[in-house]
């Protein structure tokens, strides 16, 4: 059967399984303790805003944007508006299209009610993690929907944690919770870093991350460090052959 | 658990909002053809937000958070595992704002 080793490689194959979704949800449980805490931060700040709980848990599940619900829950204790308020919330989230666009060439094989699922579920940890796997040949899209869902979940019961009981929970800076996603991007930057080819991307987005940072800092700087990174990639790509 | 009316337009729009971004980028995809220039550009993508990610933070020059980068440096250098090397980032960054009071 010497026949059968020809093979293609793994990335025109794509499943949607249970087993993708397990192992999706099984790599974001470290992540998970820091949205957990998260959610209780933004939890205490809703109730001290005048939401209810309902309402709280609610706009964690429809929303489901850590500093977009922050901003927005800000701004209503302030009087925002309605424009002000969905404003804010495509500025914040505008991250995301980047993110999507980069999970169509395998996200799109699926059909299109799981891809949508799995997109409603997206988050920054969860968006990493399965573009890691992917790159070390991850074919099975539920991957992105199970570590979504793994984040997705505590983001809410840590809302409805905060929201009813805040008080009991310590403050989740003394833990350093909010530095795990910076300690996580900062760990698999330098493990995705492989080759010189990466060099030019990385050095640009640090460069424009920092001018960014410094005229405007804002969640714009992820967006903008995300698009130098990609055009430099690229332009150079006729380099690398 | 009360549910006020009132708030209800304001989380519809907020929900289509957030989730025109997360499909966004995706569904306007489907009208490019992905060459592989336009994968690499793609696969250059995670890293870049990474760095992007991690830039403010470190520019910011808190003592904690500067040591628990070099740390998560040094421990991703001897075990190549991002789980050990974020969680010993994340106990400096713990125990360095212990130590210096900052929170």
């Amino acid at each position: 059967m010497a026949d059968a080793v020809q093979t293609k490689p793994a990335r025109s194959v794509v499943s949607f399984t249970a087993a993708g979704l397990r192992r999706g949800f099984a790599s974001a449980q470290p992540l998970a303790v820091g949205v957990l805490a998260y959610g209780v931060t933004f939890g205490l700040l809703a109730r001290d805003a005048g939401l209810s709980v309902l309402e709280a848990a609610l706009m964690s599940a429809t929303v489901y944007s850590g500093s977009a619900q922050v901003a927005t829950v800000g701004g209503l204790a302030a009087g925002a508006g309605i424009i002000a308020s969905v404003a804010t919330v495509l500025m914040l989230n505008a991250r995301y299209v980047l993110y999507g666009a980069a999970l169509r060439p395998w996200l799109g094989q699926v059909p299109a009610s799981e891809a949508y699922a799995s997109l409603y579920v997206l988050g920054d940890g969860n968006w990493l993690l399965s573009m890691k796997a992917r790159a070390e040949g991850e074919t099975d899209a539920a991957f992105v929907f199970g570590s979504g869902l793994a984040m997705f979940l505590p983001w809410i019961g840590g809302t409805l944690i905060g929201s009813f009981a805040g008080d009991l929970i310590a403050h989740p800076e003394q833990l350093a919770l909010d530095f795990l996603l910076i300690a996580f991007c900062a760990a698999m930057a330098i493990g995705l870093f492989k080759s010189r080819a990466d060099l030019w991307p990385a050095s640009t987005a640090l460069l424009v991350a920092l001018v960014a940072n410094w005229l405007a800092p804002s969640g714009w700087t992820i967006v903008i460090a995300g698009i130098a990174g990609a055009i430099i990639a690229y332009l150079r790509h006729e380099d690398a052959r | 658990m009360t549910l006020r009316p009132d708030l209800l337009p304001l989380l519809l729009a907020l929900t289509l909002a957030s989730f025109a971004c997360r499909a966004g980028g995706f569904w306007l995809m489907r009208f490019v053809i992905v060459t592989p220039r336009m994968q690499a550009a793609l696969d250059a993508a995670p890293l870049a937000v990474m760095v992007g990610i991690v830039t403010p933070a470190a520019a910011r020059g808190n003592p904690p958070e500067l040591l628990g980068l070099v740390v998560i440096a040094a421990v991703m250098r001897l075990t190549r595992s991002d789980l050990v090397a974020s969680l010993a980032g994340v106990a400096t960054v713990a125990l360095a704002r212990w130590s210096l009071r900052v929170y």
